[in-house]
């Protein structure tokens, strides 16, 4: 029965990890400007990335390669998404206009 | 940097946005000041436990100067280069390649092969304590430590200082003119144009 929830629990893990690391993909590729393409390249990635390690961590059980993964885990949260803040700030910084619509639209 | 540009507002009247100037970013500061100590410790990590699991002296190198590329992205590029002498970044992959070719050519004057470092046993095995197979792992260690790291940390340091301090487009010159040459002069006169593409490309040849 656990065994079972378990492989349940990786399945659905690996599958919304996937998912929401092919919406960054195709949110990078799609988007118009620096800006909303940092802001998908930060967001879902990091939830895509996050799932993904959290099917690895629960498929090693209980061992030390496990808490590497929730270390490395912790580590992409926290500079994912900082480094998507700072490319966005560089691209402020050097005077990309943020994509409107209405009448600046390309 | 940016204070003296405005958005294009062409006419009186139309509000034109005033950048701030530059502030380092307080979120990347605070992240780089956490991640920095887990990064440096997880380079020495990959550097010294080289020999016996994945990782190196590349990998480490790389990551030991990953933690100063990254104090220079949060804290201002200019200052971290003040506080790093380029004396000291010259220097590490200097003082890498003298380990390396130290630690690879004494074995041919003890009379062994290219870094074949059994060939140190004879002449150290007493003083160290050593086995011969263990000087195999301990030289291995060394090169990777005293050598590669050195170098790799030290050579991505520099690059990126010498790719941070930016150029000036008569650099990207692709005719291969002499930067510092007087190029306005030489502007429709296909002579001296040629004349002086020849002496550039003489001189970088």
């Amino acid at each position: 029965m656990m065994a079972t929830a378990r492989i349940g629990l990786i399945g659905v893990f690996l599958v919304l990890g996937l998912f929401f690391t092919l919406v960054s993909a195709v949110g990078v590729i799609r988007l118009p400007d620096v800006f909303s393409r940092a802001h998908t390249a930060s967001q879902a990635d990091t939830l895509g990335a996050g799932f993904a390690l959290a099917a690895v961590a629960l498929t090693l059980g209980w061992q030390s390669a496990a808490v590497k993964t929730v270390l490395l885990l912790l580590f992409i949260f926290i500079t994912n998404p900082t480094a998507a803040h700072a490319i966005a700030r560089a691209a402020y910084e050097e005077g990309v206009e943020p994509w409107t619509t209405g009448d600046d639209r390309r | 940097m940016s204070s003296d540009r405005s958005a294009d507002g062409d006419a009186e009247g139309t509000i034109t946005r005033q950048r701030p100037i530059y502030t380092e970013s307080q979120v990347i500061m605070t992240t780089v000041k956490v991640v920095i100590p887990f990064v440096l410790t997880y380079g020495l990590f990959i550097t010294f436990h080289g020999t016996s699991s994945p990782g190196g002296g590349f990998q480490g190198g790389a990551l030991i100067a990953s933690v100063v590329l990254m104090i220079a992205f949060a804290f201002g590029i200019e200052s971290t280069r003040a506080w790093l002498s380029n004396t000291l970044v010259v220097g590490l992959g200097t003082v890498g390649v003298a380990i390396f070719a130290a630690i690879a050519l004494i074995p041919m004057a003890l009379g062994g092969d290219f870094l074949e470092y059994t060939a140190y046993y004879p002449v150290l095995g007493d003083t160290l304590g050593l086995k011969e197979y263990e000087f195999v792992k301990y030289g291995m260690e060394a090169v990777e430590i005293g050598g590669i790291a050195f170098i790799v940390s030290g050579v991505l340091m520099g690059l990126f200082f010498a790719l941070a301090a930016g150029f000036t487009p008569a650099d990207l010159d692709v005719t291969g003119a002499a930067s510092d040459a007087p190029t306005d002069e030489a502007v429709g006169d296909d002579a001296s144009n040629a004349a002086t593409d020849a002496t550039g490309e003489v001189d970088a040849e």
